[in-house]
């Protein structure tokens, strides 16, 4: 492949080549160092929300995260957007998912299905940064935050679309603090990363609960998570005083369901959702799967090829860099084409599927929204509870202990 | 007895949440299991390298890293290189006087230096903390000479970004993941 225009040089004069050692990369005792103390910080935060009840060890770990995985580890590889790594090692057969990369996914699975969600606590970098700034929490009504939690999930099926397809890493490219850990980066990224900060500030957390799909993940994973996070271990006085502190609005006030439902109003209720469910995710895969065409535009082929069309539709323009380089390659645009169709059937399927997936997730939180629970007391709502441990102090009965 | 059956409803939700916790669990943990057994998983750790046989020094790697100045720096391939007096990759195609005033030269931040061996030859290296992987040179030589220019990512600047910003838009697919005994690609060995 190497063409030598000119001889190897004969030297008479005894010249000896250099020798050049280039760099090598990081040490890979890094990544263990990282997954060490994803563990450790996972277990401080777990002793300090289920034994301690202390508040104080979870801001010391969010510091601390905040310095080493984000400002000085600068915020890659990081669990949420590991779940692209893990998509593309599942889809694509050229890529091995390195094990560090699949502990930083799973580990904080595991320990979610355990404590509740101690790695959003403060372990995560994202959430430690928002959780410093935040001084007040401007309350939203329940049918705003409904609606805006179903954004993570959306968000989560076209990551999963566009890592399956080997298109584009979308966590990757729309991440808003990873700028701010690097000190530099996309402007228009860095400038979404500061309002989002500054929206913080007065609202917990915003990126956690309407953007971040680790974190839908991770609701689920709460919600059945064996130790449950308690506000405290006497009795609760209904004083209402750790509803109004918890930033992320995850525990339910009291509420008495006063109209007993009669037998047949419920059998109808049921048979209602068993309609709706299908129906709503079969139309939402309809919807996304008849988009799957322009969606595949995102894939850098596609697009290619879409220029290679547009050029030859009008050969006066300028021909585009992708295309002369493309042409100078001397590349066909044959295989191109049957690389391209390849491409857009793989578009189609996860396209209904993630489609289907949207689906399902807006029939759920619709029918969770319709059905109301009777509750004696004050409750944590498990999915959404970050382990923050902010309610600890506010709990009068939790203060007369110590 | 009749204690047993007065449970208040708090007691029976909690038990079929409990029910309903180790189902979903049970299933969650199947999946996770069946998917597992499906992911190819390796020790080794991912890097991103430059195919410099397939580089068309478009001068995107200068532009698009993620670091102020890019972890995409030149090599050379001392072993490929001609030696030659008229280097194509230090001077400009149309130069007059071969001198090294900068106008006359490629390199925008004068990373390379040259050095006389012996008649005729002369020996060409690259200082990395001026290459700002522009590419230049290396098309200068790549057109014009043996081609012991090439483009690499310099492994221990590289933030190993979990997709590269420059692999992105790279309109030649030259960057790809590779493993560490892959670090890098240079011509010397090839
Ligand atoms: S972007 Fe690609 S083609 Fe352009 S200089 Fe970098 S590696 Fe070469
Ligand atoms: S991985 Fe990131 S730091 Fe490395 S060359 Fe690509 S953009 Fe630059
Ligand atoms: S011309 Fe560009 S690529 Fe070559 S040494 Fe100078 S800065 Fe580096």
């Amino acid at each position: 492949m190497i063409v030598a225009r000119f001889p190897k040089p004969d030297f008479s004069s005894g010249y000896e080549y250099p020798d050049i050692v280039h760099p090598a990369p990081y040490e890979q005792l890094w990544n263990w160092i990282d997954i060490f103390l994803l563990v450790a910080l996972m277990g401080v935060v777990a002793w300090a929300a289920h034994k301690k009840h202390s508040r104080a060890a979870i801001v010391g770990v969010s510091l601390f995260s905040l310095a080493y995985f984000g400002f000085y580890r600068s915020g890659c590889v990081c669990s949420v957007g590991s779940i692209q790594n893990v998509v593309l090692a599942l889809t694509d057969s050229g890529y091995q998912l390195p094990l560090y990369v699949l502990l930083l996914f799973v580990l904080p699975i595991i320990f979610t299905m355990i404590f509740g969600r101690v790695f959003c606590a403060g372990v995560c970098p994202l959430g430690a940064l928002q959780e410093i700034v935040n001084v007040r929490n401007f309350r939203m009504s329940r049918a705003v935050t409904s609606a805006l939690s179903v954004i993570p999930w959306i968000y989560l099926a076209f990551t999963i679309l566009y890592a399956a397809t080997r298109s584009q890493f979308l966590i990757c490219k729309f991440d808003p603090f990873i700028g701010i850990f690097r000190l530099g980066g996309d402007v228009g990224m860095i400038v979404f990363g500061v309002l989002l900060l500054l929206l913080s500030i007065f609202v917990g957390r915003p990126f956690c609960r309407f953007l971040c799909p680790y974190g839908a993940l991770l609701s689920i994973f709460g919600s059945l998570s064996w130790k449950k996070v308690e506000v405290t271990r006497k009795e609760c006085i209904n004083c209402t005083l750790c509803h109004m502190a918890c930033p992320v609005d995850a525990i339910r006030p009291p509420y008495a369901n006063k109209v007993k439902e009669d037998r047949l109003a419920g059998v109808k209720r049921i048979v209602m959702y068993a309609v709706l469910l299908p129906v709503v995710t079969a139309l939402c895969a309809l919807l996304i799967g008849s988009g799957s065409d322009a969606l595949s535009r995102a894939h850098k082929d596609v697009y290619l090829y879409d220029l290679i069309q547009q050029v030859e539709a009008n050969p006066e323009m300028d021909i585009p860099l992708e295309v002369e380089t493309f042409n100078g390659l001397g590349r066909n645009v044959e295989d191109l084409r049957t690389e391209v169709e390849a491409i857009q059937h793989d578009y189609k399927v996860y396209s209904y599927l993630i489609g289907a997936l949207i689906g399902l997730v807006l029939s759920v939180k619709l029918i969770k929204l319709s059905t109301k629970r009777t509750r004696k007391t004050y409750e944590i709502d498990d999915a959404n509870c970050l382990a923050c441990g902010k309610c600890f102090n506010y709990c009068p009965q939790e203060i007369k202990k110590k | 007895m009749s204690e047993d059956l007065k449970k208040s409803p708090m007691d029976r939700r909690k038990f079929f949440r409990t029910c309903g916790a180790i189902l979903a669990g049970g299933s969650v943990l199947g999946t996770v299991g069946a998917v597992a057994s499906k992911l190819k998983v390796s020790g080794a750790d991912v890097f991103w390298q430059i195919d410099p046989f397939t580089c068309t020094q478009c001068g995107r790697c200068e532009t698009d890293c993620i670091l102020p100045v890019s972890a995409v720096k030149c090599f050379h391939a001392n072993k490929v290189c001609g030696y030659c007096d008229l280097c194509g990759g230090y001077y400009r195609p149309s130069v007059k006087d071969l001198n090294t005033a900068a106008e006359n030269l490629m390199c925008p931040t004068g990373a390379i230096t040259r050095k006389f061996v012996e008649e005729p030859y002369f020996e060409y290296t690259i200082d990395e903390d001026l290459c700002n992987g522009c590419g230049k040179c290396v098309k200068g030589c790549t057109s014009f000479g043996n081609g012991s220019l090439f483009l690499q990512v310099q492994q221990d600047l590289c933030l190993k970004c979990n997709e590269c910003n420059i692999a992105k838009v790279c309109p030649a697919d030259a960057i790809k993941r590779v493993s560490q005994d892959e670090a890098y690609m240079l011509k010397d060995h090839a």
